[in-house]
C-alpha cells in the first residue's frame, strides 16, 4: 500500500500539471477566437462565448494550482 | 490525407472555406473540452481518494484546507463549473448535478463546439439559416431554452409535418440532439452526447431519452440464416449483366427492401472470377419480424459489431460456394451498408475471403473499421438523409474519422427525407450529379468490372426458419390425381382466415334439402334447423390462394342421432366428431379448386367472385359479382369470447356416395353471440342463393359466429361413408 503522503503528493503533481493544461487551454481558446475573427468566419455570438471560456479556464487553472499547493502542504511530513 | 469529398466549390473566403475554418475550430474546441474533462476527473479523484480523506486525521487543519481547495476546484462556477466526474462517487455526483442543471466548463466548451458545427452547416446550407422556424429551434436548443425549443419544434411540426421537419433538420440532426442532451437535465443521455460531440464513438444511447442503444440492439437476436431464392423472371431480367457501381446499385433496387440480398460473380478484366455481395436496406413492416432487415436489425447493424443481418450475409456467402481466399466486394445500402461493414470487420470472415472493397450508400458506418487494412472503403451520403446520421455523425461532423476512406457527403435540397434515402434516388444522383465520385469508385472497382457469370438471390432470416406451418402442417402428404388436375393431399393452408355463421332456418326446407342423402335429421334450435354459412380466405395454401363459401345444414351423427349430446359434439375436434354440416351449396373463386373439389370432397363448387374479410370484430363476405350477387354477409360481429378456432366436419355427396371430410384448424378464434351482421341473399337462380332463400335466411341475423382472423388448416380427402 503506497504511503499516504506519497499518494497525496502524486495527486498534487497531477493537479499542478492540469493547471498548466488549463492555462494552455485558455491560450488555445484565445487563438481560436482571434483566428476566426481574423478570417471573418466568426459568428456574432462567438467572441463573448470564447471570452467566457477563457476566463473560466484561467480561474480553473488558478483553482487547480491552489488545490495542488494545498495538497503538497498537506502531504509534507512534519519536521522532527 | 483525407479523401473526404464535399462536392462544392471551396473559394477563399467563401462559405465552404469559412465552414471548414469553423469545423477545424469545433474540432479543436472538442479537444480542449476533453482535456478539461480529464483535469476535472483528476481533481475529483483527489477529492474522493480514501487515502487523502484518511490523512485528515493526521493533520486536520491542513487536510481540511486541501479538501476545501479541491472541492472549490470542481465546483467553482467561474472555473471548471460543476465538474465532479469519474469514479463511482464522481459519476453519481455528476448525474445528480446533471439533474440539477449544473454544467461543467468541459460541457459548455463542447456545446460551443457543437454550435460552431451547426453554424458551419448553415453556411453551406443557407436554407437552414434562412428558415425562421428551423433557426428558432436551433437557437433555442443552443441557448438551453427548453420551453422555447419545444415550442419551436411544435411550430415546425405543425407547419411542415414530421417528414419535412426531419428532412430539414437532417444536416444538423446529430448536433442538435447532442447539444440538447448536453445541456438538458437528463443525466442518462450525457454519454451519448459526449460521444457525438467528441466523435469518439457511435451514439451509445438515444440522445433524447438516454435509453441505451446497445440495450435495444441486443433485442435483435438470431444466428442469421439464408435460403436460396429464384427471382421472378421480370426481376432477373433487370439484373445487371456487367459489373459496375451503378449496376450493383440498380441490382439492390431490383432486389429491394424485401428481406432478400444478391450475390454475383463477375469475370474481371484479368479473367479472374470475383464476387460481389449486394445488401439492400431495411424491410418495411413490423419493427421486429423474422427478417434481419427489420427496424431492429437496422439498428443493431448500425450500433453493434455483429448482428443477425451480417451473420445471415455470412451464411449466404458460405452457401454460394465462394472458394477460400477469393476476392469479394461488398456493396450495401442503408442498413445493408452497416451490415456489409460488419462483415468487413469480421476477422473470421476476412480470414476466409479477401474483402477488397466495401461501398456503403446512405449508411451509418462512421464507427466501423474493416478487419483487413487493405479493404478499400467508400461511403456516399446525402446530407438531408437522416439515416447515416444515426450513429451521431452527419454533415456537421468535424472529425476525420477515416482518413483512408473515400467519403462523399453531398447536398441536394431537391430531395426530402425519406425520398432522398431511397436506393433509386442515390443511384440516380450518383449517375447524374456525382460523376466524379462515380468514376472514382468505379475506377477502384475495376477488378469487378466484367461480365456477370452468375447471380443468386437469398432470402435472409434472423434464425433458421422452421418449416411452413410447423408443427401443425408437418404431416405426411401424397399426390392425388383427379380428372380436373393433380394435387397434393392433405391440402394445407399456412395462412388463412375464416368465419362460420350459425343461423336458425326453416326446418321443413332443411329436411327437404337433406332428403335422399341419408343424413339427418337437422340439428334443431327452438324448433328451427341449424344452418351454417362458412367462408374462408385461404391466402397461402398448397392449392394456391383461394376463397371458399359453403352453406351447410348441421346434422346429427348419421347413425346415432342424439338430440342433447349433439351440442358438445359440435365443438369436439374433427377427428372425434360425429355430427357435421351437410353441404348444400359451395362456391370457390379459382378454377383450380373448382376442378379438383368434386372428386376429392364431393361438393361441386361453382366459381364466382368472392371477397372474404374477417377481423376480430367485423366480417365481410361477398359472393358473386355486382350483377349476379349470391350473398352478402357484412357487419359488426360485436364482442367475442376468445376460443380455439373450430374444426369443421363436412358431409357431401359424390354421385350416390356420401363423403365425410374434416378441416382441422389451428389458431385463435372468437365466439360472437347474436352478432349484428346480417345475411343478404341475392335474387339469382344460383343453387346457393335459392337454397338460402328457401331456408328463409334472406335478411337473417346469425345466432352466433365463430371468427378466426388468422389460422392454419389441414383438409384431407373426403372418406366415403355408408349412410343409406
Amino acid at each position: 500500500m503506497p504511503d499516504v503522503p506519497d499518494a497525496i503528493e502524486a495527486h498534487a503533481g497531477v493537479l499542478q500539471s492540469d493547471a498548466r493544461v488549463l492555462a494552455e487551454c485558455a491560450e488555445r481558446l484565445r487563438d481560436i477566437g482571434a483566428r476566426l475573427a481574423g478570417d471573418g468566419a466568426a459568428p456574432e455570438w462567438l467572441r463573448e462565448t470564447v471570452d467566457a471560456h477563457v476566463a473560466a479556464c484561467v480561474t480553473a487553472a488558478a483553482d487547480l494550482a491552489e488545490a495542488a499547493t494545498r495538497l503538497r502542504v498537506h502531504a509534507a511530513r512534519p519536521a522532527r | 490525407m483525407s479523401d473526404r469529398h464535399h462536392p462544392g466549390v471551396q473559394e477563399q473566403g467563401g462559405p465552404e472555406a469559412h465552414a471548414k475554418l469553423l469545423r477545424d475550430a469545433a474540432r479543436e474546441l472538442a479537444d480542449i473540452g476533453v482535456a478539461i474533462q480529464e483535469a476535472s476527473a483528476h481533481a475529483t479523484a483527489a477529492l474522493t481518494d480514501g487515502a487523502v480523506l484518511k490523512a485528515l486525521l493526521r493533520a486536520p487543519a491542513r487536510g481540511y484546507r486541501a479538501q476545501r481547495a479541491l472541492l472549490r476546484a470542481v465546483t467553482d462556477r467561474k472555473g471548471l463549473g460543476y465538474a465532479v466526474t469519474g469514479g463511482r462517487l464522481g459519476s453519481l455526483a455528476a448525474r445528480l448535478g446533471g439533474m440539477a442543471g449544473a454544467e461543467s466548463l468541459a460541457v459548455l466548451i463542447l456545446a460551443t463546439s457543437l454550435r460552431l458545427r451547426i453554424t458551419a452547416v448553415t453556411l453551406v446550407h443557407p436554407e437552414l439559416a434562412d428558415d425562421p422556424l428551423l433557426g428558432r429551434l436551433i437557437e433555442a436548443v443552443g441557448a438551453d431554452r427548453d420551453i422555447e425549443a419545444l415550442r419551436a419544434l411544435r411550430a415546425l411540426l405543425k407547419d411542415r409535418g414530421a417528414v419535412r421537419t426531419l428532412s430539414g433538420l437532417a444536416p444538423v440532426f446529430g448536433e442538435v440532439l447532442a447539444l440538447r442532451a448536453l445541456l438538458d437535465e437528463n443525466p442518462l443521455n450525457d454519454t451519448a452526447a459526449w460521444l457525438i460531440a467528441t466523435g469518439t464513438g457511435y451514439a451509445s444511447a438515444d440522445p433524447v431519452t438516454g435509453l441505451s442503444n446497445r440495450a435495444i440492439a441486443v433485442l435483435d437476436t438470431g444466428e442469421g440464416a439464408a435460403r436460396r431464392l429464384d427471382l421472378d423472371p421480370a426481376e432477373a431480367a433487370r439484373l445487371g449483366t456487367r459489373g459496375s457501381l451503378l449496376d450493383f446499385l440498380r441490382n439492390i433496387g431490383v432486389v429491394g427492401a424485401s428481406g432478400r440480398m444478391l450475390i454475383q460473380s463477375v469475370a474481371g478484366p484479368d479473367g479472374v472470377e470475383r464476387h460481389v455481395v449486394q445488401a439492400p436496406g431495411m424491410r418495411p413492416g413490423r419493427p421486429d419480424n423474422d427478417s434481419p432487415q427489420d427496424l431492429l436489425g437496422a439498428f443493431s447493424s448500425a450500433v453493434l459489431d455483429s448482428g443477425p443481418y451480417s451473420r445471415a450475409l455470412v451464411k449466404a456467402v458460405d452457401d454460394y460456394g465462394i472458394p477460400p481466399g477469393a476476392e469479394i466486394a461488398l456493396i450495401g445500402h442503408s442498413a445493408g451498408g452497416a451490415a456489409i461493414m460488419n462483415l468487413a470487420q469480421d476477422t473470421r470472415f476476412c480470414a476466409r475471403y479477401t474483402v477488397t472493397h466495401a461501398v456503403a450508400i446512405g449508411s451509418p458506418v462512421d464507427f466501423k473499421k474493416p478487419a483487413d487494412p487493405r479493404t478499400w472503403v467508400a461511403s456516399v451520403t446525402n446530407q438531408h438523409d437522416i439515416i447515416p446520421t444515426l450513429d451521431g455523425q452527419g454533415a456537421g461532423g468535424c472529425f476525420d474519422l477515416h482518413p483512408d476512406w473515400y467519403v462523399v457527403d453531398y447536398f441536394d435540397s431537391t430531395h426530402l427525407f425519406p425520398i432522398c434515402h431511397g436506393i433509386e434516388h442515390y443511384t440516380a444522383t450518383i449517375a447524374d450529379d456525382l460523376p466524379e465520385a462515380r468514376d472514382r469508385i468505379d475506377d477502384r472497382l475495376t477488378p469487378y468490372r466484367g461480365r456477370v457469370t452468375r447471380s443468386q438471390a437469398y432470402l435472409l432470416f434472423d434464425r433458421v426458419p422452421c418449416p411452413d406451418g410447423f408443427p401443425f402442417l408437418t404431416v405426411p402428404t401424397y399426390p392425388a390425381t383427379t380428372s380436373g388436375g393433380a394435387l397434393e393431399l392433405p391440402v394445407r393452408c399456412q395462412e388463412g382466415s375464416a368465419l362460420t355463421a350459425y343461423f336458425a332456418a326453416d326446418p321443413g326446407m332443411a329436411a327437404t334439402l337433406l332428403r335422399g342423402t341419408g343424413l339427418g335429421p337437422a340439428v334443431r334450435v327452438a324448433g328451427r334447423a341449424l344452418v351454417t354459412v362458412h367462408a374462408s380466405a385461404n391466402r397461402r395454401s398448397s392449392l394456391g390462394g383461394y376463397r371458399q363459401v359453403d352453406v351447410g345444414i348441421v346434422v346429427h351423427d348419421p347413425w346415432r342421432p342424439r338430440s342433447l349430446r349433439v351440442w358438445p359434439d359440435l365443438f369436439r375436434r374433427a377427428d372425434h366428431r360425429r355430427s357435421g354440416s351437410c353441404l348444400v351449396g359451395s362456391v370457390v373463386d379459382t378454377e383450380t379448386v373448382s376442378a379438383v373439389a368434386p372428386e376429392i370432397w364431393g361438393c361441386e363448387p361453382s366459381v364466382a367472385a368472392l371477397d372474404v374479410e374477417v377481423t376480430a370484430g367485423f366480417a365481410r363476405v361477398v359472393a358473386g359479382g355486382p350483377d349476379d350477387r349470391l350473398l352478402t354477409f357484412r357487419g359488426s360481429l360485436g364482442p367475442g369470447v376468445p376460443a380455439e378456432a373450430g374444426d369443421m366436419v363436412c358431409y357431401s355427396r359424390r354421385g350416390d356416395t356420401t363423403l365425410r371430410s374434416c378441416v382441422q384448424t389451428r389458431g385463435r378464434g372468437r365466439v360472437h353471440l347474436a352478432p349484428r351482421a346480417r345475411l343478404i341473399v341475392g335474387q339469382g337462380a344460383h343453387p346457393m342463393a335459392r337454397h338460402l332463400r328457401a331456408l328463409g335466411l334472406d335478411g337473417a341475423r346469425p345466432l352466433l359466429c365463430l371468427s378466426a382472423p388468422a389460422h392454419q388448416t389441414l383438409r384431407g380427402a373426403g372418406v366415403p361413408v355408408r349412410t343409406i
